[in-house]
């Protein structure tokens, strides 16, 4: 024991580490792994004990146990059941104690409702042919950008001068998640699953290794309140620039990127001195105004010549669509939606736990609004925030979205298993972490495997999908609501979500 | 063409390996005046006592069936008394008559006899083959208390042995310190203490003079005058290369057969490898005959290899040692002592490093004590003439490894595309 | 030759492959009995760690290995399949291998009652992929032509 537990410091652990000794052989595969130090390695017991206390979750261990001995419990709560104080406790008492708004990262975790479990997609029967995708071909090519009010065609091809289109293979691509949240080794990771599949990966607000511009042409490269590595290399880099005005998990507050992370390399994309806090402002200091906003789209259009597509993100928040309105006409090609489930990589608790909006809803409503307004063709609609499997992309697609971004679920096919504690720099997954030694824990190899595999087969289930629906193009189900039925939900919801209740 | 190799031990056998690696057609014929197949000498004390027998394989250099599996036509127990090189002949001591294209003189060592009284005396042996330790082990019931002169690779590890088996040994050494070209006083040290520990005696700083005794060795009689009673001499204060039949050809000889860079002697076709050749010492810069096992290994099969003209060369040799006295295990190579030489050393416990640089920062030599497992990479610097200043202050760690290196130079060495 | 490839790059420091050696050269081949009931073998690999460096060491199985050419008995030979194998039987623990491997991955067994063992990968004889290829979790070690 080389730790007393203190009762001015104790809230019960939240994980309980079991690990059945005859099973444990002491390799100490887990000591190694663990970079909680919720496990260690006595040497005079010869045994492997665990700190429960320090446990976050993160099934390292149980992992990489060679005999299977360790298994991770949740810790039962052992408080006199309490349905209104339940879970505040401890996170009151945190607070008490070691003073400080609790940091978390990851999405949103309360049990707020989630319409996509509340919506049925439909299926073709004896009146429309359902198709097999395996037989015919299924279309999920995506061009995002603005789109022309009408086209003209000639014998030559089309006369109208479109304006700059992303053009997508698979309508997913991987969420802005900068180089600093995340390790060297998953942008590299997700930039080589960006490339074979033909989609793009979001560089975050963090700038662009110089190593990583060898994926130009699958990235899309973020300009933040922070302007971190902003530069003209990297607005050319980029197939498409993001202005980030917010982020679902932390609607309205900036980014703090504490100065342990700010390694040689951080310090050098995000043109930066070594070790300093790196702070992203809540607004960016010259958008105050939709107008203001319009300025610098076009100068970020200036800067590269009218030939990139220009995204602005939003969180969703109580008045998105007027906001998206005023985005669409201030200039830009593509709105990207962050509905309150989306990831982060360090938040303060209340901001991830109690600001936002649905992105179902707020989809929902931004795309009625803009076709109302007549205004939809200028505008692509990207959802982003909470996507978790290829029927939330269908869902979501159907309910008006041209395309969706995965920040999570890609995380999850490399590794992560949600253990909420990205904002500490020890990913025992080598995901969220710039330490050198724990980032090795990703290989680039093995993680783009899976990150190609996870849209293969995600591409797959939308296409049988499309397949039963009787449609043969994503274009056709886009904005499709006829193909969403509501389960659950109430009248008003179903309003919003521009969705018939099932049976009618 | 006609190959014959003179001797049978490890040169001539890697000699026939190199060979019959290439070429499958050409006659070799080994001769040896020994009567056995090629047996591992560092075994020879363990014979003595009986650890090994004749009979297990663990003490043959290869395994039954060599000579037939490799075509070899063997001529044992023949000694060559003659070597003609204008007409590429070698003589037999039956008078037969061997014709040769190429020759490998590969006869080794014998061992140095010391200008004493009374080195004839019953019970005075020395150990260099099957043949005398055999003598010393059909002795033994005869030897209460023996004294070993020569306190070299051989001497110790035969006191070692004897005192193992019960018999109370005094181990006469002529320097301060015992395997004296092997190691330097700190690393002798460990070896002093092993060796007292057997209840070996330690008579270091003297020689022995005489050895008195009617029939039978009853006293030997040091130079200092100390006078000890023993009814056994194991005497072992070294080997010297064979070079009678080289000099007698008229082949360039010095303390060994001169070779060059291809193994060859100052004749064209006569070649000459491993104890009895004078081959190129990397760390001292000169010629000169280095015994030990892993060259004569090296050397045989460069030998071998050029006798079918391939024209490999020979880069150089170091020596190197690897010895258990007791529980302790040292390795050491190259210069072990030196004033001139930058010295790197820890003790620390039972484990003791010593490192020697030189002045344009190339290792020279070392000393491993208990902790050995890595001294082959330290080799591996010695020999290529690596630039150690980067990594030097490393050395002294105890568990210095590949973790320290330069990770370029790391991935490139382990990828074996730096050999 | 295929033999197993380091990439540093990818070593998390776990030690499975020296788990998994131990495993493949204990008697039983189980995990649990090889580390809780019978004498356990010395992993042939060797996990070397010095943050935020990590790999793991094995044989490299030279072509002109200078280990062979060190052994006294020949108990250090190159096997059917072109590995560098010892012959437990005839080796006599004089250590002359690991004073001439280049690379310091021959290990001392002391445990045996009258002669030492130099214990060396061997790339199992039984396996198709070495046991510490198949148990690294991050393909650290890749079984290939070098």
């Amino acid at each position: 024991m080389k730790w007393m537990k203190n009762l001015k410091t104790y809230v019960p652990p939240s994980f309980v580490v079991e690990r059945d000794d005859y099973r444990c052989i002491r390799c100490k595969a887990c000591v190694e792994q663990c970079s909680f130090d919720a496990t260690f390695y006595d040497e005079d017991e010869d045994r492997v004990w665990a700190w429960n206390a320090n446990c976050v979750g993160c099934n390292r261990c149980a992992a990489i146990c060679p005999t299977d001995a360790i298994t991770v419990r949740r810790a039962d709560p052992t408080y006199r059941y309490n349905h209104n104080w339940n879970g505040h406790v401890d996170s009151l008492k945190k607070r008490a104690i070691f003073g400080g708004t609790p940091v978390v990262s990851m999405g949103n975790d309360k049990p707020y409702p989630i319409y996509w479990d509340h919506m049925l997609l439909n299926a073709s029967q004896v009146t429309n042919p359902s198709i097999d995708p395996l037989r015919e071909p299924m279309e999920l090519k995506t061009f995002l950008g603005r789109k022309p009010d009408s086209i003209s065609v000639s014998d030559d091809g089309l006369k109208t001068k479109l304006a700059p289109q992303l053009e997508l293979d698979i309508p997913i691509m991987f969420a802005a998640m900068s180089y600093g949240a995340l390790s060297y080794n998953v942008i590299e990771a997700l930039g080589r699953a960006a490339k074979e599949m033909g989609t793009y990966y979001n560089s975050g607000e963090g700038g662009l290794n110089k190593d990583h511009y060898k994926f130009k042409g699958n990235i899309i490269v973020q300009v933040a309140s922070g302007r971190f590595g902003v530069h003209k290399d990297y607005l050319d880099v980029g197939s498409a620039i993001e202005i980030k005005i917010g982020q679902g998990a932390k609607p309205g507050i900036g980014g703090h990127l504490p100065g342990e992370k700010v390694s040689e390399t951080i310090s050098e994309t995000r043109m930066m001195p070594k070790g300093s806090d790196a702070l992203s402002p809540a607004p960016h200091h010259d958008v105050y105004s939709i107008e203001d906003l319009r300025q610098l789209i076009y100068a970020l259009k200036e800067a590269t010549e009218y030939k990139k597509p220009v995204a602005v993100k939003i969180a969703c928040v109580h008045n998105v669509a007027a906001i998206a309105s005023g985005i669409a006409r201030a200039g830009a090609d593509i709105i990207v939606l962050d509905g309150f489930k989306g990831g982060t990589g360090a938040s303060p608790q209340v901001i991830r736990d109690n600001i936002g909006l649905p992105l179902e809803v707020s989809l929902a409503v931004v795309d009625e609004r803009l076709r109302q307004e007549g205004i939809r063709q200028y505008v692509s609609i990207v959802a982003s925030g909470g996507i978790r499997n290829s029927m939330d992309v269908v869902k979501a697609i159907a309910l008006g979205a041209d395309a969706v971004y995965i920040g999570t679920a890609a995380l999850i096919a490399i590794g992560c298993t949600m253990c909420q504690q990205c904002h500490t720099g020890k990913c025992a997954w080598g995901i969220s972490t710039q330490d050198p030694h724990l980032s090795k824990r990703v290989n680039p190899d093995i993680a783009s495997k899976r990150l190609i595999n996870l849209l293969e087969v995600w591409a797959l289930e939308i296409k049988e999908t499309m397949g039963a629906m009787g449609i043969n193009s994503i274009e056709s189900l886009r904005g499709n609501r006829l193909n969403l039925r509501g389960v659950g939900l109430n009248e008003k919801e179903l309003e919003i979500l521009g969705i018939l209740p099932a049976g009618e | 063409m006609k190959i014959v190799i003179v001797g049978n031990s490890v040169a001539a056998v890697n000699a026939i390996e190199a060979i019959r690696d290439r070429d499958k057609i050409s006659s070799i014929t080994v001769v040896s005046d020994e009567n056995y197949r090629a047996y591992s000498h560092p075994l020879l004390p363990n014979l003595v006592i009986g650890e090994v027998s004749r009979s297990e394989e663990r003490f043959y250099y290869r395994r039954t069936g060599f000579y037939e599996d490799n075509k070899i036509k063997t001529i044992l127990g023949k000694k060559v008394t003659k070597l003609d090189v204008q007409g590429k002949l070698v003589e037999l001591d039956n008078g037969e008559k061997l014709e040769y294209d190429k020759l490998l003189l590969a006869c080794g060592g014998k061992p140095v006899k010391p200008p004493i009284d009374g080195f004839d005396l019953k019970g005075v042996h020395t150990l260099t083959n099957i043949k005398s330790a055999d003598k010393l082990r059909r002795d033994l019931k005869n030897i209460s208390h023996c004294v070993v002169v020569g306190g070299g690779l051989i001497g110790s590890k035969v006191a070692e042995k004897l005192a193992k088996k019960g018999i109370k040994v005094t181990l006469v050494e002529l320097m301060r310190r015992v395997l004296f070209p092997v190691l330097d006083d700190i690393g002798a040290d460990y070896i002093h203490k092993e060796l007292k520990r057997l209840g070996i005696t330690l008579v270091l700083n003297d020689s022995v003079s005489a050895l008195d005794g009617d029939e039978r060795v009853g006293q030997v009689i040091l130079k200092s005058g100390k006078k000890i009673d023993a009814d056994g001499v194991v005497v072992a204060v070294g080997v010297a290369p064979n070079i009678d039949l080289a000099k007698d050809a008229n082949l360039d000889v010095d303390r060994g057969v001169v070779v060059n860079d291809f193994m060859q002697t100052s004749n064209e076709n006569v070649y000459a490898a491993g104890d009895v050749a004078q081959a190129y010492d990397i760390v001292m810069g000169l010629k000169r005959p280095i015994p030990i096992l892993p060259l004569a290994a090296r050397q045989g099969r460069i030998a071998g290899l050029n006798m079918l003209g391939a024209g490999v060369k020979y880069k150089g040799g170091f020596p190197m040692n690897s010895i258990t006295i007791g529980q302790t295990s040292f390795i050491s190579a190259g210069i072990v002592d030196s004033e001139e030489l930058e010295v790197l050393s820890i003790k620390k416990g039972n484990e003791y490093r010593k490192f020697l640089v030189d002045e344009d920062n190339k290792l020279k030599g070392m000393i491993l004590v208990n902790n050995v497992e890595k001294a082959g990479m330290f080799n591996w610097m010695i020999q290529n003439r690596f630039d150690v200043s980067w990594i030097k202050d490393a050395f002294l760690n105890s568990d210095f490894g590949w973790k320290y290196f330069n990770k370029a130079f790391r991935v490139l060495r382990l990828d074996r595309k730096i050999k | 030759m295929r033999i197993v490839k380091i990439r540093e790059d990818n070593c998390i420091f776990c030690h499975l492959c020296e788990v998994a050696c131990i495993v493949e050269h204990s008697q039983s081949k189980d995990i649990i009995k090889a580390f809780k009931r019978e004498e356990r073998p010395i992993a042939r690999c060797t996990v070397e760690f010095n943050y935020p460096i990590s790999l793991s060491i094995m044989c490299r199985h030279c072509d002109d290995a200078p280990c062979i050419e060190a052994c006294q008995n020949g108990s250090m030979h190159r096997d059917e399949r072109g590995y560098v194998v010892v012959n437990p039987q005839t080796c006599v623990g004089c250590w002359m291998c690991i004073m001439a491997c280049p690379y310091g991955v021959i290990k001392r067994d002391t445990r045996r009652e009258k002669w030492g063992l130099s214990t060396k990968c061997d790339l199992c004889p039984d396996r198709v992929i070495p046991a510490c290829v198949e148990a690294c979790p991050n393909e650290a070690l890749t079984f290939e032509e070098l």
